[in-house]
C-alpha cells in the first residue's frame, strides 16, 4: 500500500464535512489515514441505502460512483450496459422509482432510500416480462447490447403515455442509441405490447 | 474525478451557507450536465452540495401566471397540465431538448445553469477562455459549425445550448434567486451573459446565489411553435431554434414574441422583429420580411455562415406553422 | 445438395441467445468477474505528432488506490514489439500495428502513452487524470482536403485499365463528379473491452471484444511468445463491431502486459472517446468519377479515382473502386487508387469496406447520368446488366440482382417517382425517390466444427467464431436442426473460445457460408456413422449396405423396406455408446466454384420528404432488397438488412468524425456530437430477399448479407434528395445546412 504523504486524501480530509461528526483532532486522523486505507476509507464512502429490484441494499460507497458503475463493478448488476458513461446513448438506462433515467449521470450517493429497477429485476422469475417477449418475438435487437437500456426505455415510454403511435414511440425512444439499427423491430414490439394492454 | 466530499442541504439557508464557505463546492441536483463536466475534468468540485431535497419541486399556476420550482424535473414541468394548455410553447421546447431519461433527471434549475456545448470548452485539452481564462478561443478559427451569429466577442463564440430557456425569454418569465443576503428577481432575458471580456461567467447569478422558481406571467398569444433544426430527427443539440408566440386576431398580429436558441451565448430575444411584427396583417411577405430582419445583425465565422440562410428560413417556418 | 434448404417454419426464428439478451444475461468481455481484479485506464497523447520528454505520474502515484503506471520507459519486454531480438537477420513475429508502450513516439492525437492501475475503476480514472506529459512537438499533417492532391504524400495502391481510358469524356453523354465521405467511426455500442489473466508466466487467458477469437489468440501467442494452446481468447458476447473488433487495438497487449506485471486480472475498458482515437474507423475518401453513355444509355467509358486516408505508421487501404469495374457493361474503364498518410491513428475495415464508399460515387453518377439521357435509373441499370464479370470474364454463380430491382420498385411505389426534380409534393413536402445498388464479395472460407450428437437427442455444434450480432449462432441451429432432422431446441451452439474448433474472423459476410459448410459436413459425416451403426448393432440392418439406408426426422430406415427402421436415440443406447463425436471442416468450394465469379447483390430504394423551407429531410419509407441466396435464418437475416440500411442512413444524412486540423485532436469524440441516427431518424423498413440458393458456393445456397446491407443505401438517399430538390449533394453527410 502506499505510504507516500498523500496530498489529494489530506487535502480531501481537510475539506471533510465527516470531520464534523469525530471527536479526534483532524490532523490525527489525517495522519492515520495516510497509511491506513482502511480509516481513509471511512472518511471516503458514505453509507447508502437502496433497494435494487426488490433486494435492500446497505451499501458504503465513494461519493464519485455513479449509480451505474456500482450496478456494474461493485455489485455485478451487469445487465444495465456502459454504451458512452455521459447520458447520450441511453445503455444504462434503469428505473428510479418507477422513472427511467440514465444511470451513469446519476450519482450513487444521490440515490438513498430510491427503489431502482434494472434489467435483472424485470422478469418476474422464470416468466419473461411482455416487453421482454415482444423484443425477442420482433427481433428488437442484434448484438443485443444496447437491449436492456430500450427495454426499460420501452416499458417507461408506455407507462408515461407517450407511445400511441409510431412516430410518438421513436421519439421518445430516441434517447436509446441501437447501433445495430434494430429500430424499426424494437417500434414493433412497443406497439405490440402498447396494444396488448398488459399491466406493465 | 477526485473523491469529492457530498452532503445533502435540509435547507435552502443551509445549502447557500455552505455553498458560500466552501468556494470549491458546487450544487447538484440532476446531475445530467454537472456529473458529465466532472467526468470531462471541466469542473472539479471538491464539495457537491446536493439540493435535491429542498422543497423546490411545486408547479402552481395561479391568476398571474405559473410558478415553477427550480427542482421541478423538466418531464414534470412538459407534462403538466397548466403547462399543456396554457403555455404549450414551453412543454413542446422540453420535449424537444435532450432524451426522456434526462428530461426525467434533470431539473428546471439546471436547464437554465447547464453550460455550453461547445467541443473546444468539453476538452481540457483545448484553448477556452470560458473554461480557462487566457487560453484563447478555440472555436474563434476552428470548427465553428455549431456557433453563436448574435453577441459573440474574440473571446467566445460558443453558444447556450437550453431549448426550454429559448422560451423562457420569449414568454417574459422572470428567474426568481435567494441569497444568503436577499431574494431578487431578473428578468429572464437578463439573466445569461454575453460573453463580452468575461465568457467565464455565463449568468448574473452570484456566487452562493440559488435559483428558487421561475414565474411566466399569463399572455393572451393564442398562436405558438418551437422549431428546432438540427443534425438528426431527435436527440441532438440546435443548430438554429425558434420560439414563436404570437397573438392574432382576424389575420392581424396583435403582439408577437420571437427568441432563438443556438445562436448566441444566451437565448436570443428578437425584439425588433417581434415591434415590426405587431399590427401587420399575416401574409408569406410579411414572415419573409420579419426573417430579414431579424438576421442583419448576424455575425459569421468560417464554418456557420448557413446560419443567417437558416435562421432566416427557420423564422418563417415557425412563423407559418404557428399561424397554420 | 440438391433439395432446396429450409422448407419449413422458415420465417419462425427467434434468436437463441434472445432471451439472454432481453434479460441481461448476456455477458459481454468487460463483464466478467475475476477475483482480484484491478482496473487500467490509459492516459492518451495531446500532441498529434512528436516525442514524450517527460512523463509527470508523481502525482498520480500517490493517489489512493494506485497500483502501478505502465508507459515507455517502465514497460516490460514485449517479444512482438522486438522482431529482431531473437535473430538480427532474420525479422520475427511483430505486432502489428501501434506498439503501446514500445517507445516514446507520438503517431496521433489521443494515443495512449500510458497506463494506471488501481484498485476501482474510479481510483484508476481520476489518477490517469493526474499523469502528465511533456512533449518534443514536430510538424504534422492531418488536414485531409488541405492534401489530398499532394502527389509528393500521395502513395499508388492500384491501378486498373480496361479498353481505354477516359473514353467518357468523348461519350455522348456523360457526367462528371467528385465525391467526399468524411472519417466514420464504427461506435458499437459496446466499447473495446479486456480483461487479462496470467497462470504464471506462461498461460494467459484473455476475454476480449474480438471478431475472432482464433486471429487475437493467433496474436497474442506470437506477440508474448506463448504456445498458442497456452492462450485462450473468450468472447461469449460480442456487442456490435461492424469492422472495429476485427483485429486487436492497444487495449489487449496493454492489459495482457499489465496483469503480468501486476501479476493480477487487469481489465481495460475504452472510454467512449478512446473508441475514436485507437480504434479504426472508416478512412476519409475523396473520389472523381467519370461515366459516359450513348444517347439510348449504354455506357460507353467509366474513370473513377480515389484517394483515402491511411496513418502514418500503417497502410490500411480498401477496394473502393473496385465496382466501378465490374457492376455494369462498360468496354472502356479506368480506375486508380491512392493512400494519403497521415498522423491520425489507422483506419480499418467498417461495414461494407470499399464499395460502402466507392458505390456512393458510381450510383449517384448513374443517377445524374439518367436524368441527362431522360432514362429511368432502374432502366439504366437494367440496360447495362451483365451476368459476366467484365474484369475476370467470369459469370457470376448466380445474380439475381434484376429480381431485386422488381420487388423493390413494387414495395416501394417506384411509379410515383417524378421524373422532373422538385416537381412532387405531399402535405407541403417535397417528395424525392431514390435507388442504389450495392455488392460486396461472397465465398466459403475456411472453418472447423466439432459435432456431438448424444443419446439424449441433442446435437452440440463448436466452433471458435463470435457473433457480434447478425445471429450467427441461431442460423447455425437452424442449419444443424434442419440436417439432423431434430427440433432447433435440440441443438446448441457455442461459440466464442479460442479452445473450440479454429473457425473463421467473423467479418466480409462470410460467416454463414464457411460455418454452415462445415456444419454440413459434420453432419454428414455423424449421419453416415449413425448408418454404420445401424448396421452393426441394429439386427434388421445388418445385411443392408450403408447406401442401403436412410436417415430422415432423427430416424434410420431401409430404402427398400421403410417400415424397418430406428431413432438415432435408441441406435446409441443399443451400441451402448453415448456420443458421437466429429469434427470436420468447410472444405474448399467445388472445383466448378473457380469458374465463376462470385457475390451478393442489393438494391435500395428510398422515399423521402425534404422540407422546402428549411431543407430538413425526413425518410418515409425504405425497401432492401437483396440476392444473398438462400437465406438461413429469416428473422436475423431480415434485422442485418434493416440494420444496414440504419447504418446508409447515418452515411448519408448525419454521421460525420471531424479532426481540428490545427491540433489533429478528435473534436466530436462522442454520441452527442458524433451523429448516429436514432429512432427518429427511421421509418419503416421492408426488405425482400431474392432468396434463390447459390449451392456454387456452398451446401446450404447462403451468400452473405452484412456488408450489401449498408452498401447503396447512401447513394439511394442522395438520388432520393435529387429527386426531391435538384439538389445533388456529393459531400456527406446531407447536414440541414447542405439543403439550404
Amino acid at each position: 500500500m502506499n505510504k507516500q504523504p498523500n496530498e489529494s486524501r489530506r487535502s480531501f480530509l481537510k475539506n471533510s464535512t465527516a470531520l464534523a461528526a469525530l471527536t479526534l483532532a483532524p490532523s490525527a486522523i489525517i495522519k492515520a489515514a495516510e497509511n491506513d486505507d482502511k480509516i481513509a476509507s471511512l472518511f471516503e464512502k458514505l453509507p447508502l441505502q437502496m433497494e435494487i429490484n426488490g433486494v435492500p441494499y446497505k451499501l458504503t460507497v465513494e461519493p464519485r460512483v455513479t449509480l451505474l458503475d456500482l450496478l456494474r463493478e461493485q455489485l455485478g448488476l451487469t445487465g444495465t450496459k456502459k454504451g458512452c458513461d455521459h447520458g447520450q446513448c441511453g445503455a444504462c438506462t434503469v428505473h428510479i422509482d418507477g422513472k427511467r433515467i440514465n444511470s451513469c449521470l446519476s450519482l450513487a450517493v444521490m440515490n438513498n432510500g430510491k427503489k431502482i429497477t434494472t434489467i435483472e429485476g424485470l422478469a418476474n422469475g422464470d416468466n419473461l416480462h411482455p416487453m421482454q417477449e415482444a423484443f425477442i418475438k420482433h427481433d428488437g435487437f442484434q448484438c443485443g447490447y444496447c437491449t436492456p437500456g430500450q427495454i426499460m426505455s420501452a416499458v417507461a415510454c408506455i407507462k408515461e403515455g407517450h407511445a400511441n403511435s409510431k412516430e410518438e414511440i421513436r421519439e421518445f425512444m430516441s434517447g436509446n442509441i441501437c447501433r445495430c439499427g434494430a429500430y424499426p423491430n424494437i417500434v414493433d414490439a412497443i406497439t405490440e405490447v402498447k396494444k396488448g394492454g398488459q399491466s406493465l | 474525478m477526485i473523491n469529492f466530499d457530498y452532503i445533502k442541504a435540509v435547507s435552502a439557508k443551509a445549502a447557500i451557507e455552505t455553498r458560500a464557505k466552501n468556494p470549491a463546492s458546487q450544487f447538484i441536483a440532476g446531475g445530467t450536465n454537472m456529473v458529465d463536466l466532472m467526468k470531462k475534468g471541466v469542473t472539479a468540485p471538491e464539495l457537491l452540495i446536493d439540493i435535491t431535497a429542498l422543497p423546490l419541486r411545486q408547479i402552481t399556476a395561479n391568476a398571474n401566471g405559473i410558478s415553477i420550482g427550480a427542482l421541478a424535473l423538466n418531464s414534470d414541468v412538459a407534462e403538466d397540465q397548466s403547462v399543456k394548455t396554457k403555455f404549450p410553447l414551453l412543454a413542446q421546447a422540453l420535449n424537444a431538448g435532450a432524451s426522456a431519461q434526462l428530461r426525467n433527471m434533470a431539473t428546471v434549475g439546471g436547464n437554465i445553469m447547464q453550460r455550453t456545448r461547445c467541443t473546444y470548452f468539453y476538452d481540457t485539452e483545448m484553448p477556452c477562455n470560458k473554461r480557462a481564462a487566457g487560453t484563447g478561443c478555440g472555436a474563434l478559427e476552428g470548427y465553428n459549425r455549431m456557433h453563436a451569429i448574435f453577441g459573440a466577442s474574440n473571446t467566445c463564440i460558443a453558444v447556450h445550448p437550453s431549448d426550454m430557456c429559448v422560451v423562457l425569454a420569449a414568454l417574459d418569465a422572470t428567474i426568481n434567486i435567494i441569497g444568503s443576503k436577499a431574494e431578487r428577481k431578473i428578468a429572464f432575458a437578463d439573466f445569461h451573459r454575453l460573453p463580452g471580456d468575461a465568457p467565464g461567467l455565463d449568468n448574473n447569478l452570484q456566487p452562493g446565489e440559488l435559483i428558487e422558481s421561475i414565474t411566466i406571467p399569463n399572455n393572451n398569444f393564442n398562436q405558438s411553435h418551437y422549431l428546432k433544426i438540427r443534425d438528426r430527427a431527435s436527440f441532438a443539440f440546435a443548430l438554429i431554434s425558434v420560439a414563436v408566440a404570437l397573438e392574432v386576431k382576424d389575420n392581424i398580429i396583435k403582439s408577437a414574441r420571437l427568441a432563438m436558441g443556438g445562436v448566441a451565448h444566451k437565448p436570443w430575444r428578437l425584439t425588433t422583429t417581434e415591434n415590426f411584427l405587431t399590427g401587420k396583417s399575416i401574409s408569406e411577405k410579411l414572415f419573409a420580411d420579419a426573417a430579414v430582419l431579424s438576421l442583419q445583425d448576424a455575425k459569421t465565422y468560417q464554418h456557420n455562415s448557413f446560419k443567417i440562410k437558416l435562421g432566416k428560413a427557420a423564422i418563417i417556418e415557425a412563423l407559418t406553422i404557428a399561424t397554420k | 445438395m440438391e433439395k432446396d434448404f429450409f422448407t419449413e417454419s422458415y420465417f419462425v426464428d427467434d434468436r437463441v441467445d434472445g432471451a439472454d439478451k432481453v434479460t441481461g444475461k448476456a455477458t459481454y468481455s468487460a463483464e466478467h468477474k475475476l477475483d482480484n481484479m484491478a482496473y487500467a485506464v490509459f492516459v492518451c497523447s495531446t500532441i498529434a505528432k512528436g516525442s514524450i520528454e517527460n512523463m509527470i505520474v508523481s502525482k498520480a502515484k500517490n493517489a489512493p488506490g494506485v497500483l502501478d503506471i505502465i508507459y515507455y520507459l517502465n514497460c516490460p519486454d514485449v517479444p512482438g514489439y522486438n522482431p529482431y531480438a531473437k535473430d538480427p537477420n532474420k525479422k520475427g513475429y511483430e505486432w502489428r500495428g501501434l506498439k503501446v508502450f514500445a517507445d516514446n513516439l507520438v503517431y496521433s492525437n489521443g494515443q495512449p502513452i500510458a497506463m494506471v492501475i488501481a484498485e476501482t475503476l474510479e481510483k484508476a480514472t481520476y489518477a490517469a487524470s493526474l499523469v502528465k506529459a511533456t512533449y518534443k512537438e514536430e510538424k504534422f499533417d492531418a488536414d485531409f482536403e488541405k492534401l489530398k492532391h499532394d502527389e509528393s504524400k500521395l502513395k499508388r495502391m492500384n491501378e486498373y485499365k480496361r479498353g481505354d481510358a477516359d473514353v467518357y469524356k468523348t461519350a455522348d453523354i456523360f457526367v462528371e463528379g467528385e465525391y467526399t465521405l468524411p472519417y466514420e467511426t464504427h461506435n458499437p455500442m459496446e466499447m473495446h473491452a479486456t480483461i487479462a489473466v496470467w497462470d504464471g508466466d506462461d498461460k494467459l487467458t484473455v476475454y476480449d471484444k474480438t471478431q475472432g477469437p482464433k486471429s487475437t489468440q493467433g496474436a497474442l501467442a506470437a506477440n508474448f511468445n506463448l504456445d498458442q494452446k497456452n492462450v485462450r481468447v473468450i468472447t461469449e458476447y460480442v456487442g456490435g463491431a461492424f469492422g472495429a473488433a476485427l483485429r486487436s487495438w492497444p487495449n489487449v497487449p496493454a492489459a495482457c502486459i499489465a496483469a503480468k506485471k501486476l501479476k493480477r486480472p487487469v481489465k481495460l475498458v475504452l472510454t467512449r472517446e478512446q473508441m475514436f482515437t485507437m480504434v479504426g474507423y472508416r478512412p476519409y475518401a475523396w473520389q472523381k468519377i467519370g461515366i459516359g453513355a450513348t444517347k439510348d444509355g449504354k455506357l460507353t467509358g467509366i474513370t473513377h479515382h480515389a484517394v483515402s486516408n491511411t496513418s502514418k505508421y500503417e497502410d490500411f487501404g480498401e477496394g473502393i473502386v473496385n465496382a466501378s469495374q465490374f457492376m455494369y457493361t462498360c468496354p472502356n474503364v479506368n480506375t486508380s487508387y491512392k493512400l494519403l498518410p497521415l498522423d491520425v491513428n489507422t483506419p480499418t475495415w467498417m461495414r461494407g469496406p470499399g464499395p460502402a464508399t466507392g458505390c456512393i460515387a458510381l450510383e449517384s453518377a448513374l443517377d445524374e447520368l439518367s436524368y441527362k439521357l431522360n432514362i429511368d435509373p432502374i432502366e439504366l441499370r437494367l440496360i447495362n446488366h451483365t451476368d459476366i464479370n467484365p474484369v475476370n470474364k467470369l459469370p457470376w454463380s448466380s445474380k439475381f440482382l434484376k429480381e431485386c430491382y422488381q420487388l423493390g420498385k413494387e414495395k416501394i411505389g417506384w411509379q410515383n417517382r417524378p421524373m422532373v426534380p422538385g416537381s412532387l409534393k405531399e402535405d407541403g413536402m417535397l417528395v424525392g425517390y431514390g435507388m442504389g445498388v450495392g455488392v460486396f464479395g461472397a465465398g466459403r472460407g475456411q472453418a472447423s466444427v466439432k459435432g456431438i450428437l448424444k443419446d439424449d437427442g441433442t446435437l452440440l455444434l463448436q466452433s471458435a467464431v463470435s457473433d457480434m450480432g447478425p445471429g450467427t449462432s441461431t442460423a447455425m441451429v437452424k442449419i444443424g436442426a434442419e440436417l439432423m432432422g431434430i427440433s432447433q431446441n435440440k441443438v446448441d451452439f457455442e461459440l466464442g473460445d479460442s479452445d473450440l474448433p479454429p473457425g473463421p474472423t467473423q467479418g466480409g459476410s462470410g460467416s454463414t457460408s464457411a460455418v454452415g459448410a462445415a456444419i454440413t459436413a459434420v453432419c454428414d459425416a455423424i449421419k453416415n456413422n449413425l448408418k454404420e451403426l445401424t448396421i452393426a448393432h441394429a439386427p434388421a440392418f445388418k445385411d443392408i449396405k450403408v447406401e442401403g439406408i436412410e436417415y430422415e426426422n432423427g430416424e434410420l430406415f431401409i430404402k427398400e423396406n421403410k417400415s424397418q427402421k430406428i431413432h438415432f436415440v435408441d441406435l446409441l443406447k443399443q451400441a451402448d455408446k453415448p456420443l458421437i463425436e466429429i469434427i470436420k471442416d468447410s472444405g474448399r468450394a467445388t472445383a466448378e466454384a473457380s469458374k465463376y465469379a462470385m457475390n451478393s447483390f442489393s438494391a435500395h430504394f428510398i422515399k423521402l420528404h425534404v422540407n422546402p423551407v428549411t431543407g430538413v429531410i425526413k425518410i418515409k419509407h425504405i425497401v432492401s432488397t437483396a440476392d444473398a441466396g438462400k437465406i438461413i435464418a429469416y428473422n436475423p437475416a431480415r434485422s442485418q438488412m434493416v440494420g444496414g440500411a440504419v447504418g446508409g442512413v447515418g452515411m448519408a444524412l448525419t454521421e460525420e468524425t471531424l479532426i481540428d486540423p490545427r491540433y489533429g485532436r478528435y473534436i466530436n469524440a462522442n454520441f452527442a456530437d458524433y451523429h448516429v441516427p436514432v429512432h427518429a431518424d427511421i421509418p419503416e423498413i421492408d426488405v425482400l430477399f431474392a432468396d434463390k440458393p447459390d449451392l456454387i458456393i456452398n451446401p446450404m445456397g447462403s451468400k452473405g448479407i452484412g456488408e450489401i446491407a449498408i452498401i447503396g443505401v447512401a447513394p439511394a438517399i442522395i438520388n432520393a434528395v435529387y429527386n426531391a430538390t435538384g439538389k445533388r449533394i456529393t459531400e456527406l453527410p446531407i447536414t440541414p445546412d447542405k439543403l439550404i
